[in-house]
């Protein structure tokens, strides 16, 4: 069964904060792992309710953010909406885990320190 | 400069991340571009992430705060001085209010080693803000004090119920107050709070104020005060001064919902919350018999005793001070504050009008004050103790008492 995907976004990275964001990228992923359809949102402020309300009305299945409020979070659950949260890393990191079910809550996909050099 | 700070924090010089843990306060130690290198303990419990675990992640993944976003300090040119208030979001997904001080940390030839992000977590003082904000309850009672607290906190509780409700305590503590307080804290808000003071009248007349009165020969009636509070509340202070008859009709308006206007031929239903008040305890007036006891079992479900201001501990102090402000405004005086020879003639008194009397006592002070501050000479001259106190050094040469002019 497809998948409708929310990313909150920050330029090409997952936005640190869910209620800061932005930026939204909306995606439906095909059972086979394929991204079908693709959208960018730009919001006219920052506001962690209208990004719910965007999700709601998208019919989002999936939410992939960085920190995200124990209200907002509850209230999505609530709306039975799954939660992949407190996500660290650029987007080319995440969508490919993503599109094969291996992205998991707190999943930090920068480099690290030790990994720099 | 990472190397230079991985000598540093690793094991030839253990004592940075020893004396980063010891800090009461939360630090994140970061590189040039905002990397962490490492969290204190304090940092570890606040934010819910341990320090091998964010090693080398953007700040800003680590911190959740809003000022990442919205304002970072770490790329201004220059760091602020003074903190910056926001807030971050820790990985139990709880907002927490902080203070963020980002201090740059150089070396002895001014060359950057790294920045140091000092958080602290102002959760407790913003309870304490929210604690002292929320001195003035719903309506125009105010107090902090313990008692004034749990009696406070009973208001919106209390209002959501239809239930009588009797209000106890001694003349100038609030029992008005009180009653408008969980008025306004009801549903029935946007409906009228009418108050009625029970005073002695002709049996006929207080009948016809309270119940109505059916206009001659037609079926019209003129509004009582039950009339008027339809679907708000009744509120009605000193109930021992209704007479008996009044009395049983307000049992039977409490039994059946409906009233008998005056000449009225039916009862007129009346959807109105009713609340009362005695300064007499009212176990006493049923046994000295100017209570009925029917009424006092029906009324007492919900009882709400208002403390002597005495009993109140540390509200007789702010609200001495809330007055203080509150008529200083009022009279656009520039006054701060109260002397300590005139604040212990206050404190020591009886206040027998309770905060009513203490509320008087600083109009007048700050009506007559003329300087900056209150002293004992602004104070009313009936205040007990005054006589005695001895003279009080004046806020500016050559002022005039005006408690010794007249």
């Amino acid at each position: 069964m497809d998948r409708r995907v929310l990313i909150t976004i920050a330029k090409d990275e997952i936005a640190p904060r869910f209620d800061m964001a932005t930026e939204a990228l909306l995606m439906t992923i095909t059972e086979s792992g394929d991204i079908m359809r693709r959208k960018s949102f730009l919001l006219a402020r920052a506001s962690g309710d209208e990004l719910c309300d965007l999700a709601l009305s998208r019919d989002i299945g999936t939410i992939v953010c960085g920190a995200i409020e124990d209200e907002y979070y509850h209230y999505l659950r609530l709306k039975r909406i799954e939660i992949i949260d407190f996500v660290a890393g650029p987007l080319d990191e995440v969508l490919p885990r993503l599109t094969v079910n291996t992205l998991h809550e707190g999943d930090i996909l920068y480099p690290r320190f030790g990994e720099l050099a | 400069m990472v190397k230079r700070l991985e000598e540093l924090i690793g094991a030839d010089c253990p004592n940075i991340p020893a004396l980063l843990d010891g800090l009461p306060m939360g630090v994140a130690l970061l590189d040039g571009e905002g990397h962490v290198l490492m969290l204190n303990k304090a940092l570890e419990a606040l934010t819910g992430f341990s320090r091998d675990e964010v090693r080398g992640l953007p700040c800003q993944h680590v911190l959740h705060s809003r000022a990442c976003v919205h304002n970072c300090p770490h790329r201004a040119e220059k760091l602020p001085d003074t903190g910056i208030e926001t807030d971050c979001i820790n990985r139990h997904r709880r907002k927490i209010p902080v203070r963020i001080t980002p201090v740059r940390v150089v070396d002895g030839k001014n060359n950057p080693v790294c920045i140091l992000d000092v958080v602290e977590d102002l959760t407790t003082l913003r309870e304490l803000e929210a604690r002292l904000s929320q001195t003035s309850g719903p309506g125009q009672i105010i107090g902090r004090g313990q008692a004034m607290e749990k009696l406070l906190r009973l208001v919106p509780v209390i209002a959501q119920h239809d239930a009588p409700v009797l209000i106890t305590g001694e003349t100038g503590t609030g029992k008005d107050l009180l009653a408008e307080s969980i008025h306004k804290a009801s549903p029935r808000s946007r409906e009228p709070f009418v108050r009625f003071s029970c005073g002695p009248m002709p049996s006929e007349m207080l009948d016809a104020e309270l119940f109505g009165r059916a206009i001659d020969g037609s079926e019209e009636i003129k509004p009582g005060r039950f009339q008027q509070a339809q679907g708000g509340s009744l509120y009605l202070s000193e109930i021992a001064d209704l007479p008996p008859a009044q009395q049983a009709r307000l049992v039977r308006f409490l039994d059946e919902g409906t009233i008998a206007p005056v000449g009225a031929t039916r009862p007129t239903r009346v959807a109105a919350r009713l609340m009362l008040s005695s300064t007499e305890s009212p176990e006493k007036l049923v046994r000295d018999g100017r209570l009925r006891e029917d009424l006092f079992h029906r009324i007492s479900a919900i009882r709400l005793h208002l403390p002597r201001l005495k009993d109140r501990g540390e509200d007789l102090g702010f609200l001495l001070h809330h007055f203080l402000n509150h008529y200083a405004a009022r009279f656009k005086k520039s006054i701060i504050g109260i002397s300590p020879d005139a604040l212990s003639l206050v404190c020591a008194h009886d206040f027998p009008g309770n905060v009513r009397e203490l509320k008087n006592i600083m109009e007048f002070a700050v009506m007559v004050c003329t300087g900056d501050t209150i002293l004992v000479e602004h104070l009313p001259g009936h205040l007990p103790g005054l006589r005695d106190a001895g003279p009080t050094p004046r806020t500016q040469a050559g002022r005039k008492s005006p408690r010794k002019n007249g």
